[in-house]
């Protein structure tokens, strides 16, 4: 009786080989990659773990094949449209995730940004802290987006440097609302691009609550921050009118009108009332 | 640009300066730009990217523009504060300069773009306008909350819209008479240099070289380990930059053919792929794919460098026979369509240009709905209103893809 794992290695074999360029451009038979995929699948589980056993480091050995067929087979999951098919992959994914290293970590966290749900959100949230893996584990996160706002907000007061910044951003990219207090507290930190990032994210969210704050940190700053806390500010003024609170929205587009005297900064000027126009 | 184009980059620049020179210049301070004008009515650009497309990119910005400052993550050590920057900020933190042209990787196009705008700048950014669809509606808010200019670096549709054939074809799709009826097939086969800008899926790391951030390179992107093979012309091959062939010539073919069928505003509702599972960094080969659009409208791309031929519909044109008597009499009466208006004239008259925003945005969504069915390996259903997939969310996670801190839309 054949050995499964010789098997697996067999059907990851049928993956096509790089070319003389190292591309997947000469001798790719669809049929042949569907038919091996479609058989690896038959291995469940086992086949995954396998799959992932086979992944290295770049620079630390040849996973070409491994990795491509990893994310085919993720690819062939979603045709069958499956759900329960996808959440286990995704699970399998997120149970391989310990004891491997950051580079390998780094792609399954990408396969599950491309094929996981809210079924894996905790094993993401655990990343949010790592330096390395920070960004991948929030980019995995708002993608799925169900789930990501409460992983992003617990791992918030233990997050430092990068992993901060990567956090505070993301609050504001998924809107969480419960997160408004301590994204005020970080738009005056000493850090600029934490700074730029809650300001921003504050603005995103429409909260009526940060336009003066805002509209302070636009006013003091100068440069880059002052073009990023202007457009935070107008940002804001659009979802409260969105919201329906036109007076709110209005009060920040009057503030800009009244305050951007400097020729260089009529656009603003002019922004204000065009958007004071078209709001009525 | 595509064989047989009779408009290049160079003859297009040509003409707008010859059709400038009979307008009469507006100061520049009367159209609401930055700072005093200068009695030479000069404009202050600067270039962000500076590749091999760079300098015909600062081109297109048309004449009486002085070249202020130069920009690109590989002037590591370079950068003097002036004139030579590695970081786009500081670029548009200047107050002196009132253009910019974007020529850097796809992936920072939609963002320089908006950056430029929130600072105050009319932007000239290079093809594919944006590397995933939300981008594109993103530079299109920027440009209405701003009110500035913004032109695609494509110009082959001034050409379509001076040809009279075309010019009827865009009268009778932009007057819906044809309802839902229209059989109108258009294919584009080949030309797309799909394995020319394909990605390495064996490449491994090499040292960075010093005179190069890059992770600002990168940007909004996955960091990864840096070859050479992602830097350069050849990060057209990754899909953290652009989409391939596709992506990067397909605005050029498209473009012209989107004006040409009356269609900056929509986008097509079906999009169907015969392409091998793709991988997930490196782009590389598909065979075509259909799209159709909510009036029948139907688009092929056709790569010509991989698989089966298309065979499903033969190419058919619009004309006046798939009118009724009183149609055609309605067509014969409708005014033609004002003439597009070129970047230099356009910055100086603040009028749109024609190839604005939302009319490179929807081109650009072609490219990247095209894309993501050959990464999905499925057929997909558009909602070109809402602008996202319907009824499939691992294709929907595609249209508005996150990005590394501290950039976002």
């Amino acid at each position: 009786m054949a050995n499964p794992s010789d098997n697996l290695a067999d059907l990851v074999n049928q993956m096509p080989d790089p070319d003389q360029r190292g591309m997947y451009c000469t001798d790719i038979d669809k049929e042949k990659i569907e038919a091996a995929i479609a058989g690896i699948h038959q291995g469940g589980r086992k086949n995954i773990k396998g799959i992932i056993d086979m992944l290295v480091e770049p620079g630390k050995g040849d996973d070409v094949k491994a990795h491509y067929a990893l994310h085919a087979l993720g690819l062939h999951l979603c045709k069958l449209d499956d759900d329960k098919l996808r959440r286990q992959f995704a699970k399998t994914l997120a149970s391989q995730l310990a004891d491997r290293p950051k580079a390998v970590q780094a792609y399954l966290v990408q396969e599950i940004q491309a094929f996981g749900g809210k079924e894996v959100v905790a094993e993401l949230g655990a990343l949010l802290t790592d330096e390395d893996l920070c960004e991948p584990a929030a980019m995995a996160l708002v993608a799925i987006r169900e789930g990501a706002a409460e992983q992003l907000r617990n791992a918030l007061p233990k997050a430092k440097g990068k992993s901060r910044l990567t956090i505070v951003q993301n609050l504001g990219v998924v809107r969480d609302k419960d997160s408004v207090a301590e994204l005020k507290k970080a738009a005056k930190d000493e850090d600029q691009d934490i700074r730029i990032a809650a300001t921003w994210a504050l603005g995103n969210i429409g909260d009526a609550g940060s336009a003066d704050l805002l509209l302070d940190i636009a006013d003091k700053s100068q440069g880059w921050e002052r073009i990023q806390a202007t457009k935070a500010s107008l940002l804001l003024a659009e979802r409260l009118l969105a919201a329906g609170r036109k007076t709110d929205a209005a009060a920040i587009y009057k503030h800009l009108r009244d305050t951007r005297s400097d020729p260089a900064e009529k656009y603003i000027r002019d922004a204000a009332l065009s958007a004071l126009a078209a709001a009525g | 640009m595509r064989k047989g184009n009779k408009l290049t980059r160079r003859r297009f620049i040509k003409g707008s300066i010859g059709a400038v020179a009979a307008f009469t210049i507006v100061p520049r301070r009367v159209l609401g730009g930055q700072g005093n004008t200068p009695p030479s009515e000069t404009f202050g650009g600067a270039l962000i990217g500076c590749g091999g497309r760079g300098n015909g990119t600062f081109e297109g910005l048309g004449p009486n523009v002085e070249k202020r400052a130069i920009c690109d993550v590989k002037f590591i050590g370079r950068e003097d504060g002036k004139m030579v920057y590695s970081d786009f900020r500081r670029v548009l933190e200047r107050k002196d300069i009132d253009l910019v042209a974007i020529a850097t990787h796809p992936g920072w196009h939609a963002l320089i773009s908006i950056a430029a705008m929130e600072a105050g700048k009319d932007v000239l950014c290079e093809k594919p306008m944006t590397r995933f669809i939300a981008e594109g509606r993103a530079v299109v808010e920027a440009q209405n909350r701003y009110k500035r200019i913004f032109q695609i670096g494509t110009f082959g549709r001034f050409d379509e819209s001076r040809n009279r054939d075309r010019v009827l074809t865009h009268k009778i799709m932009a007057s819906g008479l044809l309802g839902t009826n229209c059989k109108a097939v258009h294919r584009a086969s080949g030309g797309l240099k799909v394995a020319e800008w394909s990605g390495m899926v064996n490449a491994q790391p090499q040292p960075i070289p010093k005179s190069l951030n890059w992770d600002m390179y990168c940007g909004p992107a996955p960091l990864r380990p840096y070859h050479p093979h992602r830097f350069g012309g050849t990060h057209r091959g990754y899909w953290d930059y652009e989409g391939g062939g596709l992506s990067d010539m397909g605005q050029h073919h498209f473009d012209p053919i989107q004006w040409r069928f009356a269609k900056d505003h929509t986008s097509p509702i079906e999009i169907e792929p015969y392409a091998p599972p793709a991988h997930p960094e490196a782009c590389a080969m598909w065979g075509w794919v259909e799209m159709k659009y909510a009036d029948g409208l139907t688009l092929v791309f056709e790569s010509q460098e991989w698989g089966k031929p298309y065979d499903r519909k033969d190419e058919r044109g619009v004309s006046l026979d798939d009118l009724s008597e009183e149609d055609r009499k309605k067509i014969a009466e409708m005014p033609d369509p004002e003439p597009l208006v070129s970047f230099p004239d356009a910055i100086r008259t603040r009028k749109q240009p024609g190839g604005h925003a939302e009319a490179a945005h929807r081109c650009a969504t072609l490219l990247h709905l095209a894309n993501l069915a050959i990464r999905t390996g499925r057929k997909l259903k558009y909602d070109p209103v809402k602008e996202q997939i319907i009824g499939d969310e691992e294709a929907n996670r595609l249209v508005n893809q996150p990005m590394r801190a501290p950039w976002h839309l």
